[in-house]
């Protein structure tokens, strides 16, 4: 079993050859994990918001724009080949559903903005475990580029 | 002065909001007591400001499952309270009110969700109802919505809503005890920043 990293709420983290990329109970928050298979690059981001309005930015994690491009930046800061990255990404649920609506539905935007982000980024999005209304564990092996997907009441999902 | 991030707050305002968690959470207590037919006091009321991953290790870890209820407050004061039961806290409702208990979340009957939904949004209402006394403010609440899942996403939910204005959660809350043992359940109250600096206006520790 490689060794477990853990990725917080607005955090990243890389590893490179082997290593378990592991962020816990996304509800509306969108984990991605970006890969470069040639160099067993892995990434996982944790993000929280679709858009970055914040004035100073000091946390490019939080947010699905500034926090995939971020992380693409530092991977291809070792190395990684844009042409080659490919995407999962799990989360985007809605956590109450409330008749009213009056929360909004962040996981949708988030989900949203994941993607067009990454299509205008040019990173190909391979799988996906989004929305719905439960909590998703994910872990993510950057040597297999397997993403595992732990959530209560469902079977574990490997996509 | 108003303040733009919560970690801005001094001690006569932190001492405030710690004030009415206190009023609060002993209105939400006796509350408690007379749904569940025995005496439940507040422990030391809190005010915690946390970074995001601080408030998750602080409520348990991401990943324990526990059942949640939810209010959305909105017109003098914008904000999210949070009614969290672990389950050791759902069969002493359970036991108190229907004379069972069960050993997982999943057990529960509609009517035993129903009383859950219940016990919270008295608890948050009548919390409510002593701040909007106290502050002299009216408060509107949405209709309670409930959800058994990770902890780690459940409270995830209020720092999403108010994420866009800062990188910490303000909690208001306090611990409930009945009969010498700790009653695990947490009552959390999220205000977002406009309403907290209208909130500390009101009662007159700020100027601004």
């Amino acid at each position: 079993m490689a060794d477990k990293i853990t990725i917080g709420i607005a955090d990243m983290k890389m590893a490179k050859g082997e290593g378990m990329l592991v962020t816990y109970a996304l509800g509306s928050c969108i984990g991605i994990c970006l890969h470069d298979p040639s160099l067993k690059l892995g990434a996982l981001v944790h993000i929280m918001l679709p858009l970055n309005m914040e004035t100073g930015r000091k946390n490019p994690m939080k947010y699905a724009d500034t926090g995939i491009k971020e992380t693409l930046k530092q991977m291809e800061a070792k190395g990684a080949s844009r042409s080659r990255i490919t995407a999962k990404i799990a989360g985007g649920a809605m956590m109450f559903k409330d008749g009213s609506g009056s929360l909004g539905n962040i996981g949708q935007r988030n989900i949203e903005s994941v993607k067009l982000n990454l299509k205008k980024e040019g990173v190909r999005l391979l799988k996906e475990d989004v929305g719905g209304t439960v909590a998703r564990t994910l872990l993510f092996d950057v040597n297999s580029g397997l993403a595992c997907i732990r959530s209560y009441g469902r079977q574990e999902l490997i996509i | 002065m108003s303040i733009k991030n919560y970690d801005e707050l001094n001690s006569l305002e932190l001492d405030t909001l710690r004030e009415i968690g206190s009023v609060g959470t002993g209105n939400a207590a006796t509350a408690l007591s007379q749904m569940l037919g025995r005496q439940v006091r507040i422990t030391l009321p809190e005010v915690r400001i946390m970074g995001y991953n601080e408030a998750i290790e602080w409520i348990g870890g991401p990943e324990e499952i526990t059942a949640g209820v939810l209010v959305k407050l909105s017109g003098h004061v914008n904000g999210i309270m949070l009614s969290v039961q672990p389950l050791e806290f759902v069969n002493i409702v359970l036991e108190s009110m229907m004379g069972k208990t069960v050993g997982s979340y999943d057990q529960l009957t509609e009517m035993e969700h129903s009383a859950l939904v219940e016990v919270g949004n008295i608890m948050i209402s009548t919390f409510i109802n002593a701040l909007s006394g106290l502050a002299g403010m009216d408060v509107n609440l949405t209709v309670p919505a409930f959800t058994v899942d990770m902890q780690g996403a459940i409270l995830a939910v209020p720092m999403a809503e108010y994420g866009g204005q800062s990188d910490y959660i303000m909690t208001i809350g306090g611990n409930f005890v009945s009969e010498n043992k700790q009653v695990p359940c947490r009552l959390l109250m999220s205000p977002d920043l406009r309403s907290l600096n209208a909130l500390l206006r009101k009662l007159g520790v700020s100027d601004g």
